[in-house]
């Protein structure tokens, strides 16, 4: 097979490689809200998106304007990710397996809902930009860069809610210690539903931007959940950074290998990185962090170093 | 006067293993209450249960307020919060973040600057993970924490508990600054520190306050000791 084409300075089309790691990304940074953070094993995470592509779809139908659809994904996806929360998660949140069959459940009558609402016959969400240009030779559908640039943003706008924001600072102590946080005057419950909602919005709003890149039927979720799910775990549960490069790692794959391969084996192969990088992965950050260990004693200014003589303790007793 | 803090008929504990058993006592305003008792006799079962963590029965009085049933989070702004015994840190929040987390980012700075100058050594290390500070330095973030907020009562659970007597020196004045503004219910074994802070006393027992009184008569008569096993 020629990966080659004709007037391309490049040996593949590069940008489908950047739209792919993407969506993998965009398909992902809501379940790191969800799952990453809330440790709650959504397996309604893909009905999120459903729910997002059929708002676009309905309010494309209804007013013909598919950007206010894909703006209106986001509030529908939080709003019901809310009722599901308040009504049933809540309690969840130290029942891993209940939570599991909750969303189970939960996913299964979403997803019925929809097929009884709008029956299991392919719908299509048109692009809001349509047409294309061309770069390196090859033609790129301008809906696909507002995917990708999205993708950046919406990236850039939860790492800097997480890190730079009191709602943010509140979530990652809520994650690490519910007890600690709830003494410290953090309303645990407020922040869990308000996570909750947060990724299910990210999800509905990535439901709406990719419905018209792909066929919407009411199994377009199931289309994503286990790629979302292999990101996460991938990237290292409640690690953004490392959701970004689990993204590149299974997205860039996934395409690269699709060019010299058929898609079911490139999805066996990504499946066995995916694996790999999850056994690897301790070991890895375990050198990482025997390096940075390394070169921190090197300096003379490791962690807490400085303040270890001053600080020498008794042992405990009792 | 009204007391801070206001317990009676408490009863708590894990599930079904009752703790705590028809304790009642008040902390007056200012007054620096020390909780003591040997271990397991229930004084960080006591805290916890104040703080919300635990289910409890019984009436719980802040200002008087009844916050029997009220959340920890609830609890806290109300102006009660608590010093934990040790661990109470958010792996990887770094020590600004802590002390943001007390006083949100927007009054941060006065926060850290407060900090800073009852820890020096905290100032130092405002972009550490709170996880890798020492444990006395940690016992200083949580009294930091504490005293930042300006709260009516601190629950303090054995903050010099471990700790090097050269840190000790350090905690101790740092919660003399805390008590000039806040009653204090203070945890604490090391009778020459309840001593040295407290002014009245209760002794626990089996989940039950067994003595009650002036510190300093207490150990005068040497019930302290007696009932501490010194």
């Amino acid at each position: 097979m020629s990966v080659v084409a004709a007037g391309s300075f490049l040996p593949i089309d590069s940008f489908n490689v950047v739209v792919l790691i993407a969506v993998f990304t965009l398909i992902a940074l809501g379940l790191h809200f969800t799952f990453g953070l809330l440790n709650v094993v959504n397996l309604a995470h893909g009905e999120f998106l459903l729910i997002g592509a059929y708002t676009a779809f309905q309010v494309q139908e209804t007013t013909g304007n598919v950007v206010l659809g894909i703006l209106l994904a986001p509030v529908v996806a939080a709003i019901v990710a809310i009722l599901m929360e308040r009504g049933i998660l809540r309690s969840l949140y130290d029942r891993p397996l209940d939570s599991l069959l909750a969303t189970f459940g939960l996913a299964v009558i979403i997803r019925q809902t929809v097929q009884l609402i709008y029956s299991a016959n392919p719908r299509s969400v048109h692009d809001a930009i349509g047409g294309s240009f061309a770069l390196a030779g090859f033609n790129v559908p301008w809906w696909r860069l507002v995917v990708v640039i999205a993708t950046v943003g919406l990236v850039a706008l939860v790492s800097a809610i997480l890190a730079r924001t009191d709602f943010g600072l509140h979530a990652r102590a809520t994650v690490r210690n519910p007890a600690l946080a709830e003494t410290m005057g953090i309303n645990v419950g407020v922040v869990r539903a308000a996570l909750f909602a947060l990724g299910s919005a990210i999800a509905g709003l990535a439901g709406a931007l990719l419905a018209p890149i792909n066929t919407l039927d009411p199994q377009f979720g199931l289309l994503f959940l286990v790629n979302s799910f292999l990101v996460v775990i991938l990237g290292g549960q409640g690690s953004l950074r490392g959701l970004v490069v689990a993204a590149v790692v299974l997205g860039g794959s996934l395409s690269l290998l699709q060019f010299v391969i058929s898609t079911v084996y490139a999805q066996i192969i990504v499946l066995v990185i995916a694996i790999l990088g999850v056994r690897l992965r301790p070991v890895l950050a375990e050198r990482i962090a025997a390096y940075r260990e390394r070169r921190s004693s090197a300096r003379g200014s490791g962690p807490g170093s400085a303040g270890k003589a001053l600080t020498a303790e008794a042992p405990r007793h009792g | 006067m009204t007391a801070v803090l206001s317990v009676s008929g408490l009863h708590a504990g894990y599930g079904p293993s009752i703790v705590l058993r028809d304790v009642s006592f008040e902390v007056s305003p200012g007054e620096v209450a020390c909780l003591m008792g040997r271990n397991g006799a229930g004084k960080t079962t006591l805290l916890r249960a104040l703080m919300g963590v635990l289910p409890k029965t019984g009436r719980v009085q802040l200002d008087g307020r009844d916050i029997t049933d009220w959340k920890g989070h609830r609890i806290n702004t109300a102006g009660m919060v608590w010093v934990p015994q040790e661990d109470a840190v958010f792996p990887g929040l770094t020590v600004r973040e802590h002390l943001f987390i007390a006083f949100g980012r927007r009054r941060g700075d006065a926060g850290l600057a407060a900090a800073a100058k009852l820890f020096p050594i905290l100032g130092e290390r405002l972009d550490q993970e709170a996880q890798t500070l020492s444990g006395g330095e940690r016992k200083m973030l949580g009294i930091a924490q504490a005293l930042i907020v300006h709260p009516k009562l601190v629950l303090m659970d054995e903050p010099t508990e471990g700790v090097a007597p050269l840190i000790v020196e350090q905690l101790v004045p740092a919660i003399r600054v805390l008590t000039e503004s806040a009653a204090v219910l203070l945890v604490e074994q090391n009778v020459d520190t309840a001593l040295a802070l407290g002014s009245h006393a209760y002794v626990l027992e089996h989940g039950t306050i067994v003595e009650s009184g002036d510190i300093r008569r207490l150990h005068a008569d040497g019930v302290l000791e007696r009932r501490l096993a010194l």
